[in-house]
């Protein structure tokens, strides 16, 4: 507008004879009134949107929610700690009937989450150690997952729009007031995510809407088996309608305290469920179509091959491990198993994952258990190139961990 | 303090609380203004906040002694002082490492390795634009255009102002000293005015974030294809014009609901016609600073063709301590010398002076084209990746078919400019009626401010803060 400001008559002063203090209240009301219009607005939009911190991080919530519950447990402890594949490869209720078997009196649960890089990661480790030590509990047993490529600058740089959102949702009242007195700029931000936008910063919304007009991917060039797909389909629907049959008082909200962050075990279904799962399998290995373009995702998406490690998220996981050291008997940190069917590290990303293992070996005095390539675990007890399946891999992996910690359990105090 | 951050909503909104209704006489507005304005900046690194106020107070008192000097030998050696006194300021801490740098690679040409250590001191942020508004001052008062004022308070309130502290426009003493002996109220009108530049403003900040990514693509040394170069190109022209018109417009905008008018900075610059149009159009107050405090002393148009180009090095050299910066200012420099050359032979006299809209068109093309070329010195790490992007843009051997994605990033991009400078020629030539139509005007800018809510780019601050 920069006419009608340069053609403004700088020395005249037309509204001296209007009241300085109604001018400046009708100012003010337009810059409240707008704001609040605005704000509105962009609620009404995420709203519609049904987009809301507790929807992204739900179940991460959830979980922290049921902290409250597993610090009042009276058996000892055991957490495993760190991504999906975590998620999906450890099954804490098996874990516990194994070592009840052994008589060992325990209690684990499975806090792997999807989404959530190392950075986010060490803060809601915080939030876990402050239960922890406000009632004076500790676990037995910690094992932290280190997925090489949730570290990577790739998953670091596809994160930065979540970051301040994140932050927000898991950050506690404290660490926010901090980071306001120590950068005021930053904290007022984080503030106003918080308690005006519902945890949505404008980057969250930006990324989720611009994501279309990002660079599209390479997609594998082996062609679908449409008749594969197809009767793997209908297997699923069965599976579904297994599971309904099978849990029918199951509640999603009892998903982290009750089922302690895991899913189904074998021993709770049906024969006929079981086969169905062993079909599906095996028509899920057929698929490669499907692996091969789950491995060019990850490869786009995480950097899976080549390894090029954040320094801000290898620090952030140094600071992970060291927190759980502050409350847990004993920390292991493992590497859990790969598809080495479809995924290989490089010479270089290989290097690379070697020097940072040193780097938090030296940094937290732990050796890291390389797990990703036990001789127990075969190619197709995964349900993609990362993840492994829940009736075969899960369990074979679940049972592995009983066998390498339950003379450790036996023998705690 | 950014204006598109939450922290200066808030800081704006006590402001603007105690402003308006506390304190209403003359002196403790001065005084509330000032520490507001140091808030402002100590917010961003307060460290600093002595040299802003200590470069105030050094050219308030050498203005009041350029003043009382009765011979002319004095005055000049009061005004030496000031503007080694500036210069040195910005020397210091803006150009040592670059000059120290330049020193040992000069020196490793002749196969001595120097091993210079570099200072690595932080930037402040605007510094570059309050020193040259300082030196205007002296420079003024030392011309005679214009008397030492009383007033050191009122001064330092003027040279620190928030609204245009860290990125501008610089003003001139002239321009703003008699507003701050005012202290004006604004009128309804120009508040509105006020909200409209803001938000406008504001609206091309968020374009210019979201044109970075593609630039970036152009830029962060990968190999691209021709479109993707160009796209890159384009879109950080984009950026650069978002980014730092928007500033601007938010600081005209800001300053108008306080009541005190800061002159345009940028006139539809991808508008122009030629490189001399283009100068008269982009960052006006630093084009006409230039003109005034070293062109015409060099000697105007006398020896034109040289003082010009000696204009736009340092120009260049303005905006940041880097060869790229100083190749971009000989650039134009080089086009604006060539386009007076050029008008002076008869031959191309018709063209240049043509109101033919082919010709106006070709010539837009023609200065658009050259600006493009600029930007890739401008933003290019370096001279030999700025080459490596100038060969991307013209070489057409293995071509390959623009993608889908390709060709609509590139025309989002095309777009995007287009917008933003439709909105400004719209804003020019029918903002005063736009805003007498208040049922659609209000309406209209919470629309435009929320959709600058709505969206964001992590981690993009204004370009022109590091200068």
């Amino acid at each position: 507008m920069s006419s009608s400001t340069s053609n403004f008559n700088t020395e005249s002063n037309s509204s001296m004879s209007v009241s300085p203090r109604k001018i400046y209240f009708k100012i003010l009301l337009a810059f409240v009134i707008g704001t609040g219009c605005s704000m509105g607005l962009i609620r009404g939009f995420t709203y519609i949107m049904d987009a809301s911190g507790d929807n992204f991080l739900g179940r991460v919530l959830e979980s922290r929610a049921a902290l409250k519950k597993i610090v009042k447990e009276e058996h000892d402890l055991v957490m495993f700690f760190g991504s999906s594949m975590t998620g999906a490869g450890f099954a804490p209720r098996q874990f516990d009937q194994s070592m009840q078997e052994r008589n060992i009196d325990i209690k684990s649960f499975n806090y792997g989450f999807g989404g959530l890089n190392p950075f986010f990661q060490d803060i809601f480790s915080r939030r876990i150690r402050e239960e922890f030590q406000q009632n004076n509990r500790r676990l037995e047993l910690a094992i932290l997952e280190f997925n090489p490529f949730q570290t990577t600058i790739t998953r670091h740089k596809r994160a930065k729009s979540l970051e301040d959102s994140f932050e927000v949702l898991l950050a506690s009242n404290e660490e926010i007031k901090n980071i306001t007195l120590d950068d005021p700029t930053r904290g007022v931000r984080l503030l106003t995510i918080k308690h005006l936008r519902d945890g949505v910063s404008a980057e969250m919304i930006t990324g989720f809407l611009g994501s279309e007009f990002s660079i599209p991917r390479s997609r594998t060039e082996i062609p679908e088996d449409e008749e594969l797909e197809k009767k793997f389909n209908e297997i699923g629907e069965l599976l579904n309608e297994a599971f309904a049959k099978e849990y029918p008082n199951y509640v999603n909200s009892q998903w982290s305290y009750d089922w302690q962050g895991g899913g189904t075990i074998p021993q709770e279904r049906s024969d006929e469920t079981l086969k169905l799962f062993e079909e599906y399998y095996r028509l899920q290995n057929q698929n490669n179509h499907r692996y091969d373009d789950d491995r060019l995702s990850r490869i786009n998406s995480a950097d899976i091959i080549e390894l090029n490690f954040s320094e801000g998220l290898v620090e952030a996981y140094i600071r992970l491990i060291k927190n759980f050291q502050q409350f847990s008997n004993k920390v292991e940190v493992v590497l859990l198993p790969r598809n080495t069917k479809w995924i290989t590290n490089s010479p270089e990303g290989l290097k690379r994952l070697n020097a940072t293992i040193k780097r938090i070996e030296d940094a937290t005095g732990i050796t890291m258990k390389n797990h990703q390539d036990l001789s127990v675990m075969k190619p197709t007890m995964f349900r993609d190139t990362t993840h492994l399946n829940r009736y075969q891999g899960s369990v074979a992996y679940t049972n592995y961990i009983v066998e390498q910690y339950a003379d450790y359990l036996k023998n705690a105090d | 303090m950014l204006f598109n951050t939450p922290i200066f909503y808030f800081f704006f909104l006590i402001f603007i609380m105690f402003y308006g209704f506390v304190f209403l006489k003359h002196k403790p507005k001065i005084y509330f203004t000032l520490v507001s304005s140091l808030v402002f900046y100590g917010v961003w690194n307060y460290k600093f906040i002595p040299l802003l106020v200590g470069s105030a107070i050094a050219d308030y008192f050498i203005a009041q002694a350029i003043s009382n000097a009765t011979t002319q030998s004095r005055k000049k050696q009061f005004l030496t002082l000031s503007v080694l006194m500036n210069l040195g300021i910005l020397a210091l801490f803006k150009y040592a490492d670059f000059a120290l740098e330049s020193v040992a690679d000069f020196l490793l040409l002749f196969g001595y390795n120097a091993n210079v250590p570099t200072l690595s001191w932080v930037l402040p942020v605007g510094i570059s634009f309050y020193t040259f508004q300082s030196l205007s001052y002296t420079i003024d008062v030392y011309r005679g255009d214009m008397k030492a004022r009383k007033g050191l308070v009122e001064f330092t309130t003027a040279l620190a102002f928030f609204p245009q502290l860290v990125a501008g426009p610089i003003l001139r003493a002239r321009q703003i000293l008699p507003q701050f002996h005012k202290m004006p109220i604004p009128t309804w009108d120009m508040a509105k005015t006020g909200f409209l530049l803001i938000t406008i403003g504001l609206f091309k900040k968020t374009i210019a974030d979201l044109l970075a990514a593609p630039a970036m693509t152009a830029f962060d040394g990968t190999a691209v294809s021709l479109i993707e170069t160009w796209t890159g190109v384009l879109a950080f022209a984009g950026q650069i014009y978002g980014d730092f018109s928007g500033y601007s417009d938010m600081a005209i905008g800001i300053a108008l609901l306080l009541g005190f008018k800061i002159p345009l900075n940028f006139r539809l610059p991808y508008f122009a016609r030629s490189p001399v149009d283009f100068w008269r159009r982009w960052h006006i107050s630093l084009s006409t600073w230039l003109r005034d405090y070293l062109y015409i002393p060099l000697g105007g148009k006398n020896s034109r063709l040289r003082n010009i180009f000696i204009t736009m090095l340092i120009g260049g050299l303005w905006h940041g301590a880097a060869w790229t910066f100083v190749v971009w200012g000989a650039f134009h420099g080089f086009i604006i010398t060539a386009t007076h050359y050029l008008s002076q032979m008869p031959a191309l006299a018709g063209f240049v002076n043509s109101k033919s809209k082919i010709l106006t068109f070709i010539k837009w093309m023609i200065t658009f084209y050259l600006i493009l070329l600029g930007w890739v010195l401008f933003r290019a790490t370096s001279i030999d990746s700025a080459w490596e992007i100038f060969v991307n843009m013209h070489s057409l051997s293995g071509l390959p078919l623009p993608g889908l994605h390709a060709t609509t990033i590139f025309i989002l991009c095309v777009s995007a400019l287009l917008i933003m400078h439709l909105m400004d020629s719209f804003v020019i030539h029918k903002g005063e009626k736009f805003q007498n139509k208040k049922w659609i005007f209000w309406p209209v800018l919470v629309f435009i401010f929320s959709l600058c809510l709505l969206i964001g780019e992590p981690s993009n601050e204004f370009i022109y803060f590091q200068f």
